[in-house]
């Protein structure tokens, strides 16, 4: 699914720089990035994702040169492509839990809706709890039900690739596990891959692999088991 | 498009309050220059285009715009009378029509207004109920003056006392309507129209009496010779005018030295008017000819002028208030700077982005101009009404 | 930034939405033309009979002549309604006689600019009567009103002057016609000065006697045609009271008078005391009013031969 190349990457003329000799990430699998802050796992989800270039290397993504593609072109692959979760969930305050979750088809005209969309967001809402709420907005919703919106909001669009940024890290414990629950049983039921950024090592039991950029200039990329 | 235009829409639709600010305050900086010139264009047309049917005017000496003012609205203050002969002179020389107005009078509030009755045929006046003016005595009543004062053909009006002061000057008359005008959106709504002749009594120069040479007026006589018969006192000065005694009524003196305040004259060319005018140059008469549209004109000229002062501050205002509305999109604009973040990090394309983002003030601007320009045919449409019944204040 | 220039382009979308064509007023300076003088008959309304005759005599089918008075009212005391008036006021020409002749006019609404005064060439010829009534108001003092005389019709040349008016001022209306009110004119003026030249004819032998007139109406044909005249208030229909009788004698000792002119047929029992009284009585009927039978030249004609023995003092 993701397979990365000589990569080489800084912001500006900043002191950071993410190197990656390698990196291959089949289809369907659950990867968690940990590390200390600033080591580059949210910069490299940003690359996977195409929202950022490499200066250098190669980035392919769902077999598609992600870091060779047009801005514009990356958006729509984007979009389709892609479903991401953020820490902060990222609602739109002024559009309803619906609204929220229909997003993605009234940004972009590459994604065209139709009846059954809206029946399968509904769907999502109930799935994972929402339904009574699909008219009320964010500022009247728990942070456990916001995540559970942005995650609907994520998978509508049935992505190849979910990419999440510390989808817990603002959550109790409870909506913790229920969130991610809603992650892992959407990756198990569409064979998605899922690329998750996190602190909380309490969780990593629960991917299939797990990579450390504890050392950020190198990497080690080796698959291995897991890891407790 | 739509999707992304519906995004915004919904925008606008949560932060309500800012909106309507925003329009609100967009809307009247665009109206408003332009909803007063409407009015200022509305008011000039209104006062002028009296002036414009009315060619020229002789009147006593004195300040013109008095004369224009109390002449064509029946307003400010009564000028100098002058002499009704001034009628003859000006339509014997062949060169206008002259029609005489004496409008010195009230009736409770209302113009009483003395002429002629080509005055009516002048102004376009028609007669809504009743009848034209025949005999003395008789007026026609606006019709605006008419539903005020409760006032249909065959009622009766009284003239007002001159002043409280007056006990032996004028003598109220009381006047039979003839007639009820048709509504005319001028002026001569609010006026009761009598002859000439009747204000003349009115002010006291003409009257009628018992005839007391015979047997049955014995007690009104002082005394009796064979040529003269005195009357007393006790004759009663009429303050009606009905048919037993309109015969008796009569002017003492010669009509031409009779009081008018103005002559409304209609030259019958360009040539004529031009030498009219020239007559009337002469320092040592008492008499002046104005052209009203000229009088006016200046009179506009200074309501043109505030009108700039008045704009130009609305410009200013305007601008400022453009530079805020602008400030307050801009701000709008970071404020929403993860949301584009978001968007663009889902996959939100450039346009749609671009869209959600410009849609608020897009929206916001085409609304105000709608809205502007709604305002503005609105006081096109009603203004004028509303300016008239201020002029008529 | 581009929204900046949107704002600028949506205030000049909306001044140019807004700005509606306001023309400057349209300036009318002179006057529209007087009614206009157009094909079919000019409307005439007169006071007296006369001047009926004297306008159809002179304007023909041009004109349309209305003289609204009824026949047994006399023109110059007569009070129209309302409506008559109104009437009036719609003529295009309103011919008055002059000289204070009708009453109602002071009284009534008229249009000036169509009032004609036949009277008004010859002003200076008209007859000051000392009314038989002065009065006077209390603060005022004394005043007589001055009255004038005004059946200037019965000197036939002021009727001829009058008539002249009246072609003047139909000519001016409709000057395509001038020629045909001048041939009008002319064959009236013709009539009336055949009558006047007989009249001065029978004048100029000089034997007229003093005459009386049964009421002050025959001033101006007693100036004309050299009658030495006085008059009395006497009807034609009443048997005059003893004090007229009186008044009668008293003024017959200064004024022997051997005729009275009378409008109308007198009483037989009036003619024959006059007659006791040496005054023999004769019509001269002033013809203000339509005549029951004829026209005004007809009635001038009689009134010729009543006058006959007046003035050759048969």
């Amino acid at each position: 699914m993701i397979r990365i190349e000589d990569l080489k990457f800084r912001y500006g003329e900043g002191d950071f720089r993410l190197s990656m000799a390698a990196l291959e990430i089949e289809r369907g699998s659950t990867v968690a990035f940990v590390g200390p802050s600033g080591s580059g796992k949210t910069t490299l989800l940003n690359l996977v994702a195409g929202i950022i270039v490499p200066q250098n290397g190669l980035i392919e993504t769902d077999g598609v040169e992600v870091s060779t593609l047009s801005d514009a072109h990356r958006r729509d692959f984007r979009i389709a492509k892609i479903g991401l979760v953020f820490q902060e969930f990222e609602l739109l305050e002024y559009l309803t839990v619906l609204d929220n979750i229909l997003l993605p088809y009234r940004i972009n005209p590459s994604l065209k809706p139709d009846l059954s969309v809206r029946r399968r967001a509904e769907q999502l809402a109930e799935q994972v709890g929402i339904a009574d709420k699909l008219s009320r907005f964010p500022r009247r919703l728990s942070q456990g039900e916001r995540q559970r919106v942005a995650v609907c909001r994520a998978v509508l669009p049935q992505p190849a690739l979910l990419l999440a940024d510390e989808p817990t890290g603002n959550l109790d414990p409870l909506n913790k596990d229920r969130v991610l629950d809603i992650l892992f049983d959407y990756a198990g039921a569409t064979g998605a891959t899922m690329l998750a950024v996190t602190h909380d090592h309490d969780l990593l039991g629960r991917f299939a692999r797990v990579i450390d950029f504890k050392d950020y200039h190198e990497l080690d990329t080796t698959p291995r088991t897991e890891e407790r | 498009m739509i999707r992304t235009l519906y995004l915004g829409w919904r925008y606008l639709v949560y932060h309500r309050l800012k909106t309507s600010i925003l329009v609100t305050s967009i809307t009247l900086i665009l109206f408003l220059p332009v909803g007063l010139r409407v009015i200022v264009d509305q008011s000039s047309k209104q006062l002028t285009a009296r002036a414009v049917s009315t060619p020229l005017m002789v009147g006593s000496k004195g300040s013109p715009l008095e004369l224009v003012l109390s002449t064509l609205y029946f307003r400010s203050e009564i000028p100098e009378t002058m002499d009704y002969g001034e009628a003859a002179q000006v339509a014997d020389s062949g060169l206008a029509r002259a029609i005489p107005i004496y409008a010195k009078f009230r009736a409770r509030g209302r113009p009483i207004v003395g002429t002629s009755i080509e005055y009516f045929a002048f102004r376009g006046l028609r007669i809504a109920t009743g009848r034209q003016l025949a005999r003395l005595g008789e007026c026609v009543v606006g019709s605006r003056a008419a539903e005020a004062m409760g006032l249909e053909p065959g009622g009766h009006v009284v003239s007002s006392p001159e002043s409280v002061f007056d006990l032996a000057g004028v003598y109220p008359l009381k006047m039979n309507v003839a007639g009820v005008l048709e509504y005319s959106d001028t002026a001569d709504d609010d006026a009761i129209f009598v002859d000439i002749k009747t204000a003349w009594v009115i002010a006291g120069l003409g009257h009628g009496h018992q005839d007391v040479s015979r047997p049955e007026a014995a007690g009104a006589v002082l005394s009796r010779d064979d040529e003269n018969v005195t009357a007393n006192a006790s004759v009663v000065q009429y303050t009606e005018i009905t048919d037993e005694n309109r015969d008796s009524f009569h002017f003492h003196g010669d009509l031409s030295g009779f009081p008018i305040t103005a002559l409304v004259v209609v030259p019958l060319d360009h040539k004529s008017s031009a030498i009219l005018q020239g007559r009337y140059e002469s320092e040592e008469l008492s008499t002046q000819i104005v052209r009203p549209i000229t009088v006016m004109d200046e009179l506009l000229d200074t309501i043109l002028t505030v009108q700039s002062f008045v704009v130009a501050g609305a410009v200013i205002v305007g601008l400022a208030t453009l530079a805020s509305a602008a400030l307050v999109f801009m701000l709008s604009l970071r404020l929403r700077r993860r949301e584009i973040e978001t968007l663009f990090k889902i996959g939100g394309s450039r346009l749609a982005i671009g869209t959600v983002m410009v849609s608020e003030i897009a929206v916001v601007l085409l609304s105000s101009v709608v809205l502007a320009g709604l305002l503005t045919l609105v006081t096109r449409e009603f203004g004028s009404a509303a300016i008239r019944a201020l002029i008529r204040m | 930034m581009g929204t900046r220039r949107c704002m600028v382009g949506f205030s000049l979308l909306a001044t140019l939405l807004v700005s509606s064509g306001c023309s400057g007023p349209a300036t009318t300076e002179v006057a529209p033309p007087p009614t206009p003088a157009g094909d079919g008959a000019l409307s005439v309304y007169v006071v007296d009979y006369p001047l009926d005759y004297f306008a159809k005599r002179i304007g023909g089918d041009r004109v349309a002549v209305s003289f609204p008075a009824p026949a047994d009212e006399d023109p110059a005391f007569w009070s129209p309604d309302a409506e008559t008036v109104l009437a009036y006021q719609g003529a295009d020409l309103i011919l008055l006689n002059g000289a204070g002749y009708a009453k109602w006019v002071e009284v009534a609404t008229l249009p000036k600019s169509r009032l004609v005064d036949t009277s008004a060439a010859f002003g200076d010829r008209l007859i000051r009567v000392d009314s038989t009534l002065t009065h006077s108001h209390g603060p005022e003092g004394e005043h007589s009103h001055g009255e004038t005389a005004f059946t200037v019709w019965l000197d036939l040349g002021l009727a001829v002057e009058q008539a002249r008016a009246i072609k003047e001022v139909l000519a001016a209306a409709r000057p395509e016609h001038a020629a045909d009110f001048e041939d009008g004119f002319s064959s009236l003026e013709r009539d009336l000065l055949a009558v006047d030249t007989e009249l001065a004819g029978l004048a100029a032998e000089g034997r007229a006697r003093p005459v009386l007139g049964s009421h002050p109406v025959y001033q101006y044909l007693a100036r004309r045609y050299e009658l030495d005249l006085a008059s009395v208030h006497f009807e034609p229909d009443e048997f005059p009271d003893e004090a007229a009788w009186s008044g009668l004698e008293a003024l017959l000792n200064e004024h022997p008078a051997a005729w009275m002119l009378w409008e109308g047929e007198p009483l037989a029992e009036t003619a024959s005391r006059l007659r006791d009284a040496g005054v023999e009585s004769v019509v001269f009927d002033p013809c203000g009013n339509r005549p029951p039978e004829g026209d005004f030249l007809t009635v001038m004609r009689a009134n010729v031969d009543n006058l006959r023995p007046v003035l050759t003092g048969e």
